[in-house]
């Protein structure tokens, strides 16, 4: 008898009282999976008071899983930089780049300066497609006209009436005229977008040959033959188009968010101010790799790595960052026997037992359902404030962290301690709207909340972009300068450890190397949707896409009974969800289900 | 206007890097055809793909239902990542793609289910082709490939095989255009693509990289690249290109290419990718096809040369005698040399 007939045969009395009819007195649970237009197979479980219009509880979970880790152990460390950014089609080059991060530190390799702008310029490549699919083509449908009219028709009256305020730089005349632009496969800023993207794809194949999954970064540097002067014109060429685009996905954004914080947005999706950024784009000529110089060129990072618990920035020290990460696995299903192998990190700060430089992937399945112990295949990645009060907390990743770390850490010209500044150029460029140069000001928010997250992704797109102009020009300068060597030779040690670490488009990405013998004894990684969709942790609090939900308010129109869930959807994707990273980090995944049994499909 | 054509996405084991891939097609692109612009790929309807559709939970999943039940008929079946074995994930499950009426939609069932009624199917990428990355040694969920999941001799309602367009992801005109000469032989409109033994559209794998490579001038010239960075052939640096049959000299819109820009081909389109011959990436590719090209190559170069050759031997030969009897004079005056004291 096969799994699928014994769990056919043996969910019999659950398939007796279906819980699909859903209400009961005033509340309402509602199961949505999958949940589409994100990566990855997601699903969430919510109990919804119906008489207050507030989520009570909620489970995240994934139902799909491909066992990378398994995959990886045995074989050259420099092999993960090619299999670990295969987790992820959207979003490779964070992984690339923090895995390629662990090899320089674990053979012990600086790259020359140019070979590290070259990374940076594709990552940010990468961003630069993200941050606006993001936001338009995926995100961008749950505020369209269409989902106006289904779910939030009063909205759609009043957007009507309403002037869009920058309407002189993106043209749209109301705020209904931008929800129309983001009608799918029919909206202006929908096609756009799906066009204007491609050119990121394009500046990351200069230099990574291809993507997604980049080919070209290698332990020491970049693999590209014959650098020249032709390769950086191509990339600048095409940085100016998203130059050119961001200037009409930043106004337009603002004015579109603006407008549904005014419909009462301002609580859905709120969460606890708990942030963390690990930074990216580093300055080519101070990265070294090595770990105890890591505060140093962590801090001249274009994207300032950091700590923010309840509002208060207490970290900027990438070295800090690292020791204090741990990995519980109480609400997984996993064993948690293992030898501690590592009692301090090579800068001599002790670490934990859960630390990923000690922790093992030990799988155990077990049943569904048994809520007091085990019920979930994801982990709880937790960040104790080791040199503060001692306590673990959930951090919430992704552009808004980001953002709001840089800005309030001061480390660059741009930021002021409450808002990023910076101006980027004029471009005329047939076929975009606004040829000016344009000052841009993204202000610190009153808290995280779904709108926030868009909002700040809608701007870290016009960042990257600044960050991407600026580091092209150091790429110059180096060219100048006769530095175009792109690769250091080096001796593979057979031993070592590395922390790679770099911003992804959803948040911090980080992985641990052990190499034995020369090649991989243990790997470990945090993806950013790792942080976000973690299951409970032993003292039972939540991971970041529950935090959100819980007490999150309902906008829906109609009967409950017919609620599709659009807030919930709104804001899930408002953390841009990414389960194909979470995923493979756990040789499985979250999966809550109890009464559970598969659908009789016709044969 | 041609009659109406649906298109049904799914994503097993996947990364969704196919799908990002297809977003990058410019002839023609992804919009074109989901706008109906190109005649002959008009009136197709992509009625689901997770990751671009505007619907979610019941209103998603019902549409697949509605799918089994012959709704949607004529559809092409794409499917994206790869299959794995759910008798392999007992107590749990590996791959669920939605959950209807409180039930589980296992996404094996459901391949199984509409390629029992689809017009044609395509595998795109290594995953859904192969088994890809997930298949992996020591391929923790028995994860398969379409192409082994419904078996060689699997037809679709038209009489066409499992197609497969592999690549990590594949290239992306590769992606579009394979669906665009897919859906135009489903309307009689082009001929049947042909297929290699793998099931690849011999238009676009029928080379190997290394045939098609932009740099294999330096493998003629002999020159190797043994840092990356350095002029030369990426063979000594591990290319698995002599293997690998892929037409990835250039990514999209002549951007990139893997070889082009001195990166070693990894062989992701290979139905053994990421296992041996394809790694260790970094590990030169297995000798015996390098041995035999060169065999090739050397009966080739001498037989070119001897074509281009021939006039001016023919021309000589009548004067030999005359030439083999100076070449004798010139040796004696050598030997008479040889004597001096």
């Amino acid at each position: 008898m096969s799994f699928l007939d014994k769990l056919k045969g043996g969910a019999k009395k659950e398939e007796e009282a279906p819980r699909a009819a859903g209400m009961s007195g005033g509340e309402r649970e509602l199961t949505i999976e999958p949940i589409t237009r994100i990566e990855g197979h997601l699903g969430v479980h919510a109990k919804i008071d119906t008489g207050a219009r507030k989520i009570k509880d909620a489970y995240a979970y994934s139902p799909m899983f491909r066992g990378f880790e398994v995959i990886l152990v045995g074989r050259e460390p420099s092999e993960a930089v090619m299999i670990s950014q295969r987790c992820c089609g959207v979003c490779p080059v964070p992984h690339a780049t923090s895995s390629v991060t662990a090899c320089d530190q674990a053979y012990g390799v600086t790259p020359p300066p140019m070979g590290t702008a070259l990374r940076d310029l594709v990552l940010g490549a990468e961003h630069l497609y993200d941050a606006e699919v993001g936001v338009v083509n995926l995100e961008g449908p749950d505020y369209s006209e269409v989902a106006m009219k289904k779910f939030n028709p009063a909205w759609w009256g009043e957007a009507q009436k309403t002037k869009a305020e920058h309407s002189a730089v993106h043209g749209f005349a109301t705020v209904a005229d931008i929800m129309t632009a983001l009608n799918p496969l029919a909206g202006e800023l929908y096609l756009r977008s799906l066009l204007v993207q491609k050119d990121g794809h394009n500046m990351a194949a200069i230099f990574g040959a291809k993507h997604p999954h980049v080919h070209s970064f290698v332990p020491g540097g970049i693999a590209k033959l014959d650098l020249s002067m032709t390769d950086l014109e191509s990339y600048l060429t095409l940085l100016m188009h998203h130059v050119a685009f961001t200037k009409e996905l930043v106004t337009a954004s603002d004015d579109l968010l603006n407008f549904v914080l005014e419909q009462g947005y301002e609580d859905v999706g709120a969460r606890d101010l708990n942030l963390g950024s690990v930074g990216s784009y580093n300055d080519p000529t101070a990265y070294s790799a090595v770990y105890e110089e890591m505060t140093d060129w962590g801090r001249k990072r274009l994207i300032s790595p950091g700590i923010i618990l309840n509002g208060d920035l207490v970290t900027t020290d990438l070295v800090e960052y690292n020791v204090g990460v741990r990995e519980y696995i109480g609400s997984g299903w996993y064993e948690e026997q293992w030898a501690k192998e590592f009692e301090t990190d090579p800068a001599g700060n002790a670490l934990e037992y859960e630390h990923p430089w000690n922790k093992r992937t030990l799988p155990q399945p077990g049943k569904y359902g048994d809520w007091a112990s085990k019920y979930s295949w994801v982990t709880a990645p937790r960040w104790k404030n080791w040199k503060g009060d001692g306590k673990d907390y959930s951090l919430e990743v992704g552009p808004l962290a980001r953002m709001w770390v840089t800005a309030k850490a001061k480390l660059v010209p741009e930021s002021t301690g409450n808002s990023l500044k910076f101006e980027l150029p004029a471009a005329l460029i047939p076929g975009f709207k606004y040829a000016d140069s344009m000052a841009f000001e993204w202000k610190i928010p009153a808290k995280p909340n779904a709108v926030e997250r868009v909002r700040a992704r809608a701007y870290f797109h016009a960042y990257s972009a600044y960050c991407m102009l600026q580091l092209s020009m150091k790429g110059l300068e180096l060219m100048k300068a006769g530095k175009t060597k792109v690769w250091t030779p080096y001796e593979k040690p057979q031993e070592g450890i590395g922390f790679g670490m770099s911003e992804g488009m959803r948040g911090a990405c980080t992985h641990w190397c052990v190499m034995k013998n020369g090649v991989i004894d243990n790997y470990q990684y945090q993806a950013p949707t790792t942080w976000n969709a973690s299951s409970r942790d032993p003292a039972g609090n939540s991971g970041a896409y529950e935090e959100a939900l819980i007490q999150s308010p309902i906008t829906e129109a109609g009967d409950p009974a017919g609620w599709k869930g659009i807030d919930i959807v709104r804001t899930i994707r408002s953390f841009d969800p990414c389960l194909g990273c979470a995923v493979q980090v756990h040789i499985g995944n979250k999966f809550v289900k109890h009464d559970l049994v598969p659908y009789a499909v016709p044969l | 206007m041609s009659e109406e054509l649906n298109l049904i996405w799914l994503e097993g084991q996947d990364c969704a890097g196919c799908t990002i891939s297809a977003k990058q097609a410019s002839n023609p692109t992804l919009i074109d055809v989901l706008t109906g612009a190109i005649p002959g790929l008009d009136n197709l309807k992509l009625v689901f793909h997770p990751t671009l559709m505007f619907d979610w939970g019941d209103d998603a999943t019902q549409i697949l239902v509605d799918a089994m039940g012959g709704k949607y008929d004529p559809f092409v079946l794409i499917l994206e990542g790869a299959i794995p074995d759910e008798a392999k994930a007992d107590p749990g499950v590996f791959c669920v793609i939605g959950e209807h009426e409180g039930k589980l939609l296992m996404l094996s069932d459901v391949v199984k289910s509409l390629a029992d009624r689809c017009a044609a199917a395509v595998a795109v990428g290594t995953c859904a082709s192969f088994g890809g990355i997930p298949h992996g040694a020591p391929n923790p969920t028995g994860a398969r490939g379409l192409l082994d999941y419904l078996g060689k001799d699997w037809t679709g309602a038209l009489g066409l095989p499992v197609i497969c367009v592999p690549g990590c992801p594949p290239r992306p005109d590769n992606i579009v255009q394979m669906l665009g000469h897919a859906v135009l032989a489903a309307r009689g409109l082009a001929p049947l693509p042909e297929l290699d033994e793998w099931h690849r559209p011999v238009e676009m794998y029928g080379h190997l990289m290394h045939e098609l490579c932009s740099i294999c001038g330096f493998y003629a010239g002999g020159v190797d690249a043994h840092n990356f960075g350095d002029t030369g052939c990426l063979g000594a640096l591990g290319c698995k290109g002599i293997i690998t049959h892929c037409n990835a000299n250039t990514w999209a819109d002549g951007y990139g290419g893997c070889t082009t820009i001195g990166v070693p081909c990894f062989g992701c389109t290979h139905p053994d990718f990421p296992d041996p011959p394809t790694s260790p990436f970094f590990a030169k590719a297995p000798a015996m096809p390098f041995i035999i090209e060169n065999i090739k190559g050397m009966l080739a170069h001498s037989e070119m040369g001897y074509q281009r050759l021939k006039p001016v031997i023919e021309q000589m030969m009548p004067m030999l005698p005359e030439f083999i009897e100076e070449l004798e004079k010139l040796m004696e005056a050598e030997k008479d040399k040889g004597r001096k004291i």
